[in-house]
């Protein structure tokens, strides 16, 4: 090594960043029980307020999570899911369906599609968590 | 709650439960028997708990009883537990057992939930399992037999592609599939009981969550009884952090696979040296 200090860059940071979750989903009272339910898991929590609004926010930065409602203005979260898993890249974020849509043929519709796990709203931080779970990232 | 009231409480779930109700649960006792208190007709838990004083041990006490005991459950608790079961130890047993067919008992089973679990890994894995699940709680095991859940139950512990691959919905909630239904059968028994339930010995129990609140020799008794229950080399799933005792021989622990004990093969007569 020469004699000049390298200057410690944050990268050498032994604390990692945390998780990112999106939320996304136009009740904007939904996205703040699920915002306090998530970040109780450790994620950095960002919202969108629809799948259009969401698009915008992974071409900025791909979360680890993403909570997708269904029914929404401008672009819903199957329109979503499907452009997103198009891009490049689009297939590295978990993405849990949370929607009032109880249905088996959503259901299987929704996995089809691409995502991880589904949630049936109603929902509690047990049942978010359970989900988390099974989708590999708590 | 008077002392002398919760006292008797005490005694009724220790002799007849095995059940150890601490005095920090007096609160519990209060919320949980309201209920039981107005449906029975009686003005006060005080007055219900007088009457099963007063009365032979009967339907009413046991509804006291069963209204104590921790019902909380759900589906693949853990996770792991039921993945060694599903992906290791039902394919193994199956292999050395005439038609293919594994024994499992789930001890406690209150609603149901384990015990429709382990239908579900083990029809995963395509074995043959015959699971008898039991509990001391009536109105729990008619829950259990009818295998209908709520939208809530069904989403603690089940992956949506086990709910569309083992469930159907029925109006509002959701219902075991015909297909898992063939495979378990409940019945009402305590576990305090000397004899264990009829059908012979199984090759794997899960008896979770149920030990850890129970009085000390009682669960001694009740761990007996299990290792009565089970074949040489029987596998014993508890909850985690739960445990035979300390130095038990009747049981090893399994490294690796938390909560799961073997049952170790013992001389039946002990001679002193």
């Amino acid at each position: 090594m020469g004699g000049v200090t390298p200057r410690v860059s944050q990268s050498l940071n032994p604390v990692p960043d945390p998780r990112t979750c999106l939320i996304v989903d136009d009740s904007r009272i939904i996205r703040k029980v699920a915002r306090r339910i998530v970040e109780g898991f450790g994620f950095e929590v960002d919202e969108a307020a629809d799948g259009a609004e969401a698009l915008a926010w992974c071409a900025t930065a791909l979360p680890d999570v993403i909570l997708l409602d269904w029914n929404m203005p401008v672009m819903d979260g199957l329109t979503f899911l499907k452009r997103l898993r198009a891009q490049p890249g689009g297939d590295g974020p978990k993405i849990l369906f949370c929607t009032i849509e109880t249905e088996v043929a959503r259901i299987a519709e929704a996995l089809a599609a691409g995502a991880d796990e589904y949630v049936m709203k109603p929902f509690d931080g047990e049942i978010l968590e359970s989900k988390f779970a099974e989708a590999g990232v708590v | 709650m008077r002392p002398e009231d919760f006292e008797h409480l005490q005694s009724l779930l220790l002799t007849r439960a095995g059940f150890a109700l601490t005095r920090d649960r007096m609160y519990l006792a209060d919320h949980r028997l309201g209920p039981v208190a107005r449906r029975e007709g009686y003005a006060s838990v005080e007055d219900l708990l007088k009457a099963t004083r007063d009365l032979p041990v009967g339907s009413l006490a046991w509804s006291v009883i069963e209204a104590m005991l921790n019902a909380e459950t759900w589906f693949r608790r853990d996770r792991a537990p039921f993945a060694s079961f599903g992906e290791e130890l039902a394919p193994a047993i199956s292999t050395v057992r005439p038609g293919g067919r594994v024994r499992v008992w789930s001890a406690g089973c209150g609603a149901g939930q384990e015990a429709w679990s382990l239908a579900m890994m083990a029809a995963g894995a395509g074995v043959h399992a015959e699971i008898l699940g039991t509990d001391l709680a009536q109105r729990q095991l008619e829950k259990a037999k009818a295998g209908l859940y709520t939208q809530f139950e069904v989403q603690r512990g089940l992956a949506a592609r086990q709910l569309l691959q083992w469930f159907e919905p029925h109006e509002e909630a959701w219902r075991v599939a015909p297909q898992l239904r063939g495979m378990v059968r409940f019945e009402r028994d305590n576990l305090m009981d000397a004899v264990p339930p009829e059908g012979g010995r199984y090759d794997v129990v899960f008896c979770r969550y149920v030990l850890s609140d129970m009085e000390v020799t009682r669960r001694q008794r009740v761990l007996e009884r299990l290792e009565a229950s089970l074949v040489d080399d029987g596998c014993l799933f508890l909850g985690l952090g739960e445990s035979p005792g300390e130095g038990n021989p009747a049981f090893r622990a399994v490294s690796g696979r938390p909560g799961l004990f073997v049952k170790t093969a013992r001389p039946r007569i002990h001679r002193a040296a």
